[in-house]
This record gives C-alpha cells, structure tokens and sequence, in this order.
C-alpha cells in the first residue's frame, strides 16, 4: 500500500516533456480581478522557482521590460513567505545592471525580445511573458487570458536551458496546449 | 452389577462420549475465544493502518493539488486528485481553497459495501491543511470507506472459520487419544471384575496400569483379588475337609459305608463295562466284643487302629479298604488276575493281624480275622448279592475258625 502511494507521487513529480497543456484558472469577473489573477499566477510561479543562489522565501527582484498586456498594475503574489520587489527598466538597464530575478516580457519589438531572451541564456533569470499566447518565443511562461479565464504554458526547452530549477508539479500545470490533449 | 441398574439412568453415557463432549466443548470455547480476539487485534490493527492509509493519502492528495491551489486551477486539482481516486478505500475527495469554497470534489463510483463500518471506522474525513511557504492555501479532505476492511473482516472470519475447523479436528483427534488412554485401562480393570465375577478366576490379575489413580485402583482391585482367592481356597480345604470327614471313619481313617458303597457301585459299572472281574474281601474281627469288654473301649480302638494298619499295608495299588461296620471291614481287590489273588490277600491278612498288639494298658493282645471272599460277577451280579456272598463266605471261615478253636 505505501509503496504503491510513493508510486503514484512519483509519476506525479515526473515531469512528461513530450505532452503539453495550459492551466486554467478561473478569473473573478470584477474591475481588478484580471489584475489580481495576474498577480497571483505570477506570485505563484515565482514561488515554484529555486534560484540556485538564494532561498525560497527571499525577496525577488522582478524587472518588467516592454507593456504587459494583461495588466499594469504588476505586484506578484507570493503565497506565504517572501516578495516580490517590481521595477520597470528598459533592455539596456536590464542587461547592464544585471540584478533581476525575473523578466516580465510585455509587448516589446521582436529585436529587443530576441536580445533579451539571448542575453537571458545561461543565466538565472525566470522569464515571464504574456505576449506570447502559443509560447515559442523563449520565455519560460506564457500567460494568456482567454475568455474569462487565464492560463499559463511552459516552455521547457527555455526552463531546460537556465540553470533555475522549476517544481514540475508547476510544468505539469503549465503543459501548453499545443500537445495530443 | 451394572446389569440391574434403575430404569431412570436408562440413557447411560460411556466415559468416552462424556470426555469427548467435554474436551469438544472447551475446546470451542478456547478456539471461539482466541479467533475472536486476533480478529479483534486486527481488526483495530487494521483500523490504525486505514487511518494511516487515509492520511498519507490526503498529503500525497495534499503535495498534489498544491500548485492547483496557488494557481486557483480545478483542472489542475482534479488532475492531483487523480492518483488518489485508484487508491481503494476511498469514498470521496475535495479540495477546499484558502477561504473554504470548494475548488474540486470527485466520489468514488463504486457504492460502500458496509455503510454502518464505514460510519464505525471513519466518521470524519481526514482533513490535511495545504501550505505553500508556510501559509495555509487550502485544505484537502479525504472519506474513507469499508471496502478494504470488508476484504479483511471476510478473510479474518474465512480464516477463522478454517481455523475453528482444523483446530476442532485436532483436538478430536486428541482427546480421542486421551480417552483411549484412559478408557483402555478402565476397560482391562473391568475385564478382569468380570472375569472374576462370571468365571471365579479369582487367579486374574490386573496388569500395572500407566496412569496412577488407576493404578493404584488396580493395585486395591488385585489385593482384593488376592484375599478373594484366600478365602476360596480355605474354603476349599475346609469343604473337602468336611467331605473327608463325611466318607470317612474318624478312627482308622478308613473310608466309611457310604463311600464304601459309592465306590462299589463305580467299580461294578467298571468291570462291566471292561468285562473284568474283582473280588470283594469281608473281613471280621473274632472275638471283638470279648476284647472290648475285658480290656476296655480304649484297648478295642486300639485293636481296630492295628487292624485297619494291616488292611492298608496289604492293599496294592488300585485296591479299596473301607470299615463298615464296628469290627467289619471289607476290601475291594481290582483288578485281579489270577484265582487265588483274593486268597493270597486274605492270608497276607490273617498274618499280619496274628502279630501281638499292645494295648494301652501295657497287656499285649492277640487278635484273628475271619475273611469271605465274593467274586463278581460269578458270586453275585449286583452290590446286594456280591456283599451277601460275601458275608456269607465269612461266615462260614467264622464257623471253620470256632471250630477249630
């Protein structure tokens, strides 16, 4: 009997690369409900990330680069411990200061997304877009509001390349939807 | 003994059929006992695993509907539920989000076998708060139900139930052999009263028994057998004594008229059946009734002791004496073989009764015998006849010896 439950765990935390779909979550039909589902799903994927420097429940430094499209009033919202501190800055201060945790891509020339997602490469930076509803533009998270809901995808080749580690429970969710489901 | 026992005990039972009730009995009772309370310790060894079954079911459910929660996702949840709803035992799941709306639910398909167990052993669900970074996101609750205890109480009870059977046939067998080994002595014990009873085998005895009560009982019956056989056999003695003494003269120790003629008759019915002969001797003191009145009774007991010593000493094998009368003696010589064996005798007689007696009183006395022989079955072919030849012959040596005098 335990075995067979450490079993189903197991399966659970294996992450399965090759099949993808989105999560869904329900959207709160108010003037900032979409504000505050963006905050909570970005919160929410910001907890699921391990820095390898640093501890979970750390303050994080998010920069926002371009326009979000969903919603202007960025403060993710981390469940339980830790923060996230949001910053606006344009690509040359992202690649010069070098201090953010996290990229929020918004809407942004194709050229600077392109340097952005380069520069991002090897580094670990969690990168979060919501311009990219089929996710294959590099980010690591797609965010995309359909109907009266908002869902994320994963890219994994993107989270497969940084060196941040991403609970597969949160990849499990953030299957995208361009899979066999 | 047994053989007259009242009407009322008429549904008499035998020692065997009482142990075998008794050992059957107790050891239901022992077994009922003893299945009851491992299938009790189980069953709340079973009720500790379920609880635990359940527990660790609502954390696996727990870390899997985690993200779900974070992400406020009932696909996501219901997909973390999913490895929960293949594990039995489960009734029912929901996921409660962090201000207690319900995010998802799902119930097991399946109907609860035992509802009235499941209220008994689960009456709450197992509610596992779900926390992401130390803040409570939710809550996850999980129902269980009786399938898996069903399982186990029908196996407990199947295995019981063989238990109970083979326990029972054991110890059958058992007791079966504990009254063999009490009931075959008790039997031989019997054996041998019965024995003793019927057959006045008062030399039976009973064998050394392995059981100890039963042997010292063995021992008691066999001393008792042992005082038995004491008094029969004085009894014995003391019957032929009395028998003795019945065919018997007191004084010379001879047999006496009746056996005399007991024995006359055998030996008539013998030589009839042999076509043999024999003679018959009738012997007479001379004079007696003198001795007896000049020397006194004493010394006329003396004279018949003296005599009967020469009748006894002249007898060969197969001869018969006997004193029938108070100076009358009569043998019997068989088989005879030749004419003059009687005659011979008969002097052999007269010989050894001329030796002197000496009597009580110190005086010696001289006594004689008149002697008639009768053969049979030429001189008479009856008991009457042949004594009255006999007798006569007497009578006539009486007259020649007066005579002669």
């Amino acid at each position: 009997m335990l075995a067979s439950l450490f079993l189903i765990g197991a399966s659970l935390t294996t992450p399965q690369m090759s099949v993808q779909a989105a999560s869904q979550t329900v959207v709160e039909d108010s003037d900032d409900g979409m504000a505050r589902a963006v905050n909570r799903m970005v919160g929410g994927i910001v907890s699921y990330a391990r820095w390898p420097d640093g501890s979970a429940d750390s303050a994080r430094v998010m920069c926002v680069v371009g326009t979000p499209r969903l919603t202007n009033r960025m403060a993710p919202d981390v469940p339980g411990a830790g923060s996230v501190l949001v910053r606006r800055l344009s690509v040359a201060a992202v690649t010069s200061r070098g201090d953010c945790d996290v990229l929020f891509l918004g809407r942004m020339a194709i050229a600077d997304r392109r340097q952005l997602i380069a520069w991002v490469r090897g580094r670990p930076i969690l990168t979060i877009t919501d311009d990219d509803a089929a996710c294959i533009f590099g980010a690591m998270f797609c965010l995309s509001s359909r109907a009266a809901s908002l869902s994320f995808s994963v890219n994994l080749d993107a989270i497969g390349r940084g060196p941040l580690r991403i609970d597969p429970r949160v990849l499990n969710i953030g299957r995208g939807d361009g899979g066999a489901s | 003994m047994t053989g007259k026992a009242p009407e009322r005990i008429g549904a008499r039972t035998t020692l065997q059929k009482l142990l075998s009730r008794f050992h059957f009995g107790i050891t239901l009772f022992a077994v009922a006992l003893s299945g009851l309370t491992i299938l009790l310790a189980g069953v709340t060894a079973l009720r500790g695993y379920a609880d635990r079954n359940m527990e660790l079911a609502a954390q696996l459910g727990a870390y899997g509907v985690e993200p779900a929660l974070v992400f406020n996702d009932p696909q996501a949840a219901r997909e973390g539920l999913e490895p929960l709803t293949r594990i039995p035992g489960i009734a029912r799941l929901r996921v409660l989000d962090d201000r207690g709306q319900p995010l998802t639910q799902w119930a097991s398909p399946m109907a609860d076998p035992a509802p009235l167990l499941t209220r008994m052993f689960f009456p709450r669900p197992f509610a596992v708060t779900v926390e992401r970074n130390g803040s409570a996101i939710g809550t996850i609750e999980v129902w269980g139900d009786s399938s898996t205890l069903i399982d186990y109480v029908r196996i407990g009870l199947l295995a019981g139930l063989g238990c109970l059977l083979i326990t029972a046939l054991g110890t059958i067998f058992l007791a079966r052999r504990f009254e063999y080994e009490l009931v075959k002595p008790l039997n031989e014990i019997a054996t041998v009263a019965h024995d003793v009873r019927l057959h006045r085998r008062f030399d039976k005895r009973v064998q050394p028994l392995g059981i100890a009560e039963l042997d010292r009982l063995g021992g008691d019956i066999n001393a008792l057998l042992d005082e038995l056989q004491g008094w029969q056999g004085h009894m014995e003695s003391e019957r032929a004594m009395l028998a003795h003494r019945a065919s018997h003269d007191t004084l010379t120790a001879m047999p006496n008229r009746d056996a005399f003629d007991e024995q006359l008759a055998m030996r008539i019915a013998a030589a009839d059946a042999r076509g043999s002969r024999f003679a018959l001797l009738f012997i007479d003191a001379d004079n007696f009734k003198a001795a007896n009145d000049n020397f006194g009774h004493a010394a006329g007991d003396a004279v018949l002791v003296a005599l009967s010593a020469c009748i006894k000493e002249t007898l060969r094998e197969g001869d018969f004496a006997a004193r029938i009368g108070g100076d009358e003696f009569i043998v019997i010589v068989d088989p005879i073989d030749v004419e003059t064996a009687a005659n011979d005798l008969a002097n052999r007689i007269r010989a050894c009764v001329a030796q002197p007696v000496e009597l009580p009183g110190g005086e010696t006395y001289r006594a004689s015998v008149s002697v008639g022989a009768a053969l049979y079955p030429d001189d008479g072919d009856d008991a009457t006849a042949l004594l009255t030849a006999a007798d006569a012959a007497m009578y006539a040596d009486k007259l020649t010896n007066r005579s002669r005098v």
